[in-house]
């Protein structure tokens, strides 16, 4: 595929330049970066290390109209998005990028979600290449790179005074055709730069955990105290949940204006108690401990088991924003010390 | 001062007790420059216990949180005590809960800790940027000392202490079983100058203001659910049968809960500040709740959190209470 640069102040042109596509890019909404569709593209910042809210919200959104009715009319008005309208997202961050191919497997299981799946059919993924990566960040863990690949169109680059452009796939180049007049063909210099880059930033990443035989062992600490050293302090909000660009759980629901109805659905969090809670009353899941202890079981076991990868892509947020302290990653090893005393015990 | 071992060796007593089931308190954070809320079952476990300028979070919150499990036929419910450490200001959360009746007086122990200001995490990370490793924190006079991996850098309090550690009147813990250091002195006021600031917006402005702060929130409930003083079992922003809120968001449901949630905590607020401090969205919650606080001062000569034998606030009368209040 393709090399490309452009200058750096080409950026809002290359951006308002491209014709028949609706454009999504991070933006600085009251101090948070967080994805969104552009009007202008001088709002578009390119300075974070990961949004705040994962771009997962472009394809699966907090909330969203599944179809509308009417009171008294058994006729329903789908509100499926349009797979032909084209559109990309532009600057998402890798392990975001690589979310996507994990959630795929969800969205695509025993029914094919048209919501999830028409969004990401017409949506070309322009991915930023990591130069300093976060805190927290440990996608080498989880087989993702600062500069990986893995379900994007293109990447580019942050070369100083150039951004240096990389297409991946023929939507990756139609987005390039696209963009036209601004872009000129990039030299082995500047892949030279990026590949240096990305190689630093890899070394950069001071975080990590080895995640073998993490998914066969966790379900033998399912009625272990080892949880309550992590849940007794979780709050049960639902940062970790949300913020994650794997989690992909939701509610759905009615809402009714005296005769206009919709059914919606919207991010639900396996940490909050309704989540579990049955009509009776019974709650299977009566405490933090066992929410916290779904929460990690199911992306480092359950959804293997099912699908062969891990639900996780070392993006660091749950780890980052929750407010006492639940680190995953520590959560994670010191499982490994757990379950080898229970293996002993058993 | 809180002499470190002094206060391991009153945990370590408070635990050896059989009448105590669990003390919180705070241990060294993974990561950054917050330590993280530690939960002691056993004696053995007090030396991870720390008190230093990371011990951000106010405690009280966990004495509500904690789950009642479903106790086996034959079996009882374990009542003994669960013991607490608190700041001056994580106290006032304690007196209002025990004002409100949340629990009784003789289930919990009150270990007080007489607190010289706590840091901000987004202040800290503005200036030395996020960090992998645990950071430490100490005090000298004026200054903290912040040891990030072996290098010491000063920083001058003011630069870095929370908010309301610089303008705090309760550093010493208002209730307390044991105190675990030597009072401080009050160095604070609260003229609200804050709220008076906020204030001069036109109400277009201010409106334009909220409407971008409550965008942007993703209805986690993380500052419900830290507060000390929202402990209801169902909560009303979350009730499904009758539904007050919708589950969906967008500005009108956002602005609902949040406009709620204040008027819920009037004449309740203790002023900790943890919902702002844990928003991950950088919702700046208290800008409403400081102004609700201003209020019910100024008209009711009322403050929450002092006093365990006051009587909360919307639940008494006085003829003389204004009524210029009541549309």
């Amino acid at each position: 595929m393709g090399d490309y640069k452009f200058a750096k102040d080409k950026l809002p042109e290359v951006l308002s330049g491209l014709e028949g596509y609706k454009v999504f890019a991070p933006t600085v909404a009251g101090d948070v970066v967080r994805f969104g569709e552009i009007d202008d593209p001088s709002k578009v910042t390119l300075d974070f290390v990961n949004s705040k809210v994962p771009p997962k919200e472009l394809m699966f959104p907090e909330t969203e109209t599944l179809f509308k009715y009417k009171m008294g009319d058994t006729a329903i008005e789908p509100a499926v998005p349009d797979a032909t309208a084209k559109r990309v997202v532009f600057g998402i961050r890798p392990c975001d990028a690589m979310a996507y191919t994990l959630v795929d497997r969800l969205f695509n299981w025993d029914f094919n979600d048209p919501y999830f799946n028409n969004r990401r059919e017409s949506t070309t993924l322009v991915g930023y290449a990591c130069e300093k990566p976060g805190a927290n960040c440990f996608c080498p863990s989880l087989g993702g790179a600062p500069a990986g690949e893995q379900g994007l169109d293109a990447i580019f680059y942050d070369l100083g005074d150039n951004y240096y452009l990389k297409t991946l796939t023929d939507k990756g180049e139609e987005f390039a055709k696209a963009a036209g007049g601004a872009l000129e063909a990039a030299g082995d210099a500047d892949k030279k730069a990026a590949e240096v880059q990305a190689d630093a930033a890899l070394k950069a990443i001071k975080r990590s955990v080895d995640t073998e035989g993490i998914p066969e062992n966790l379900p033998s600490l399912y009625d272990d105290a080892f949880w309550e050293q992590f849940s007794d302090r979780c709050l049960g909000c639902g940062i970790c949940t949300f913020l994650c660009p794997t989690c992909h759980c939701f509610d759905i629901q009615d809402e009714i204006e005296r005769y206009d109805g919709r059914r919606a659905r919207m991010w639900d969090s396996c940490m909050f108690s309704e989540y579990t809670l049955h009509t009776s009353g019974h709650n299977p899941r009566p405490t933090r401990k066992e929410r916290t202890r779904n929460r990690v079981t199911h992306k480092y076991s359950y959804f293997p088991s099912k699908f062969e990868v891990i639900a996780c892509v070392g993006c660091g947020r749950c780890t980052g924003n929750c407010p006492e302290n639940i680190d995953l990653i520590d959560i994670l090893e010191k499982s490994k010390e757990a379950a080898g005393k229970e293996a002993k015990s058993a | 001062m809180v002499d470190q071992n002094k206060m391991r060796d009153k945990a370590r007593e408070v635990l050896e007790g059989d009448d105590v089931r669990r003390l919180i308190g705070w241990k060294r954070g993974t990561y950054g420059f917050e330590a993280a809320p530690s939960v002691l079952k056993d004696a053995s476990e007090v030396d991870r216990l720390i008190w230093d300028p990371t011990c951000v979070g106010n405690l009280a919150g966990f004495l509500t949180l904690e789950e009642k499990r479903p106790v086996p036929r034959g079996s009882e419910p374990d009542t003994r005590k669960v013991a607490v450490m608190v700041k001056g200001c994580d106290s006032r959360a304690v007196v209002q809960q025990l004002v409100e009746k949340a629990y009784d007086r003789d289930k919990v122990v009150v270990l007080g800790i007489p607190c010289t200001g706590v840091i901000d995490r987004r202040k800290a990370e503005a200036m030395f940027g996020e960090q992998s490793e645990p950071v430490e924190v100490s005090e000298k006079g004026d200054k903290l000392v912040v040891n990030i991996g072996g290098e010491s850098k000063e920083v001058d309090k003011k630069d870095i202490l929370a908010d309301k550690c610089l303008r705090c009147r309760f550093p010493n813990p208002v209730v307390s079983d044991f105190m675990l250091g030597e009072e401080v002195p009050v160095a604070g006021t609260d003229e609200f100058a804050d709220v008076a600031e906020f204030e001069k917006m036109t109400p277009e402005e201010k409106w334009k203001f909220w409407e971008e702060q409550y965008s942007k929130c993703i209805r986690c409930y993380s500052c419900r659910n830290v507060c000390p003083m929202c402990y209801c079992v169902e909560c009303v922003a979350t009730k499904l049968r009758p539904q007050w809120t919708r589950r969906s968001t967008d500005i009108s449901e956002n602005t609902a809960y949040h406009i709620q949630r204040a008027w819920h905590l009037s004449g309740r607020c203790i002023e900790c500040g943890e919902c702002q401090r844990v928003c991950p969205v950088d919702i700046p919650i208290m800008t409403l709740n400081r102004r609700m606080t201003r209020d019910v001062k100024e008209m009711f000569d009322y403050e929450p959190g002092l006093d365990v034998e006051a009587e909360p606030l919307l639940s008494c009368f006085n003829p003389q209470d204004p009524e210029d209040y009541i549309m």
